[in-house]
């Protein structure tokens, strides 16, 4: 292997060693009220995690995609900024002896997911056993829903995890990637039938169905499933992906359509039938109805928004507490955007959009540049799944969507999120750097 | 009188925080821009790009091993030598398969050849939809098409 220069990666990495540090110390002064930067490890560790990334993939000669890593680099390390700022006792594991809090532990979690990264970005020479074995990643997504329903236990009413003994994981994050590989195999084998033949119903023309039912059929029984756990944030975030992929397979708009007729109706029934989802929608629709029951969160978290203003109440100046507990018990996962909109400010927030955006952006470019359909779709599969989780999540915690509780990639705190968006960074790489190897053996 | 100027500083430090966020977006920004112009000229100079044909295998070399072809959107595929793809191979006929691009995909239909063309190994019989990736193989040539 021949090593390869990433001048443009390092380039963009060097700031987020100044950054993160810095963040940590305007965090730590805030906080002791004294002029001392406080204890930096953690974030000396973090900066070295990042770096070690680089390093590897430059010594391994890898040619993917240079913006990804430090795009990925700046909203871990808001996050990581974040959590640390957090009370500690918010989360945390208690295994093998070790004691560890939250920052910590999600700093354990980022290196168990940057080395996956690298393994897969690396390692996945050939995307043969991702395409070719696609109905045994349909059976393995099948396998972790059934596991998640007999094993699972409920955390506010969703059952979404499963104890394994020092860790507990949660399913849903691996089936999300292993339902993008999927839906990408079949449609990269059946894209041209579903284009060219079709059938109409009224003036609305319909996937051929017997190449489109095995598909449908799978998708549909995931959906129950993930709605019969009352994972409604997951269950939209499949539903998006699955549109998304579908449309960019075939560019059919009838098609994406279709699904968000059925979207709406679907919601419409699970609004009628399931009490919780009743529920859901109430509180978005008028939070200060019940202002310290079922709206309490939403409104604490307008409430942040609101104290955050433009500029932010500072690193480690907001977050009111009551009573010396947090008035938003879910600011680590589900509302840690808040968060930082009420330490940074509405400018702390864009800056944080922006660099998913930019995320996004080469999510989308590595797919059009990817040399098959397969790596295609699934870049494409990939990189909506990160944006869309962005977006449902940012829309409960701004009150534009009922909130659903999923996690902000990279930001929020959780293994199974940080390792799962990891894995997908690791695709992501994986992809880019094939096509770019392909270019440059048919320009030689 | 201290935390007053802990306060002063830390608005400021607070400012540069973000500001520096900003700095950063800003860098990207720019790589972002660099790689769109650079593509865009590559594109200029480059193939027009409805797909290549990569050669994975080509026991007489012609064509080359490791080779690739550009497509236009109609390609012939045969041992005489007026075809726009021509293959030595005893195992291919004079007119072997025509690769033709229609609307938006690539189709391949053999041409009444002895021994069959195979699409990721199964011979067909009649014009066939492909995909970016698929292998196709005709006589002892295998090639893969690409975009």
């Amino acid at each position: 292997m021949r090593i390869a220069w990433r001048g443009a990666e390092l380039k963009l990495l060097l700031p987020i060693l100044l950054l993160v540090p810095f963040g940590f110390a305007v965090t730590n002064v805030a906080l002791s009220g004294a002029l001392e930067t406080g204890d930096l490890t953690m974030a000396v560790g973090y900066v070295a995690l990042i770096a070690v990334a680089h390093v590897v993939l430059v010594a391994s000669g890898h040619r993917g995609d240079q913006l990804v890593l430090p795009a990925v680099g700046v909203m871990g390390g808001i996050g990581m900024i974040m959590l640390n700022r957090l009370p500690q006792d918010l989360a945390g594991t208690r295994a093998f002896g070790l004691e560890l809090g939250m920052a910590s532990t999600q700093l354990l979690w980022f290196a168990v997911g940057i080395v996956a990264m690298l393994a897969i970005a690396v390692g996945l020479r050939d995307d043969g056993i991702l395409r070719h074995y696609k109905y045994s990643w349909a059976a393995v997504g099948i396998a972790l829903l059934a596991a998640t329903m007999l094993f699972g236990y409920e955390v506010n009413g969703a059952r979404l995890w499963i104890d394994l003994g020092p860790v507990s994981i949660q399913p849903g994050e691996l089936l999300k990637i292993v339902l993008v590989i999927f839906i990408a195999g079949y449609l990269a084998e059946t894209r041209t039938l579903l284009t060219s033949a079709s059938m109409r119903i009224g003036f609305l023309s319909v996937p051929p169905l017997p190449y489109f039912l095995p598909m449908l059929v799978l998708f549909a029984a995931v959906m129950l499933i993930v709605v019969r756990l009352n994972d409604l944030g997951t269950a939209l975030l499949f539903f998006g992906i699955f549109l998304t992929m579908l449309f960019v397979a075939t560019g059919r708009r009838s098609y994406v359509l279709i699904g968000l007729i059925l979207f709406v109706a679907g919601f419409y029934v699970a609004y009628q039938m399931f009490g919780h989802v009743h529920a859901r929608v109430d509180v978005w629709l008028d939070p200060f109805a019940d202002p310290l029951g079922a709206g309490f969160q939403p409104v604490r978290a307008i409430y942040a928004l609101g104290r955050g203003g433009l500029f932010g109440e500072g690193l480690g100046q907001g977050l009111v507490t009551l009573g010396g507990s947090l008035t938003i018990p879910f600011v680590h996962t589900d509302f840690i955007f808040t968060a930082i909109a009420e330490e940074l400010g509405l400018l702390g927030a864009f800056a944080l959009l922006g660099f998913a955006a930019v995320l996004v952006f080469r999510g989308l470019r590595i797919a059009a540049l990817a040399r098959d359909d397969f790596g295609a779709l699934l870049a494409v599969g990939l990189t909506a799944s990160l944006g869309l989780q962005t977006l449902i999540i940012i829309g409960g915690n701004t009150k534009l969507i009922p909130l659903t509780g999923i996690t902000l990639p990279f930001v929020s705190y959780g293994g199974s999120s940080v390792v799962a968006s990891f894995i997908m960074i690791g695709l992501l790489l994986a992809i880019s750097h094939r096509s770019r190897t392909a270019e440059e053996a048919s320009e030689s | 009188m201290t935390s007053d100027i802990v306060r002063v500083l830390l608005l400021l430090a607070q400012l540069g925080f973000v500001a520096l966020l900003y700095i950063v977006l800003m860098r990207f920004a720019g790589s972002l821009l660099r790689d769109l112009r650079s593509a865009e000229e590559a594109q200029i100079t480059s193939r027009s790009g409805i797909g290549r044909l990569s050669v994975l295998e080509s026991p007489a070399d012609e064509p080359p091993d490791g080779s690739t072809i550009a497509l236009g959107p109609i390609n012939s595929i045969g041992r005489n030598v007026n075809n726009t793809i021509f293959v030595e191979d005893d195992f291919v006929s004079a007119n072997h398969a025509m690769l033709t691009f229609r609307g938006r995909s690539w189709f391949v239909e053999d041409q009444g050849s002895t021994n069959g063309t195979y699409v990721n190994g199964h011979r067909i019989e009649r014009a066939v939809a492909l995909s970016f990736g698929d292998e196709l193989t005709v006589g002892r040539v295998r090639m893969r098409l690409d975009r």
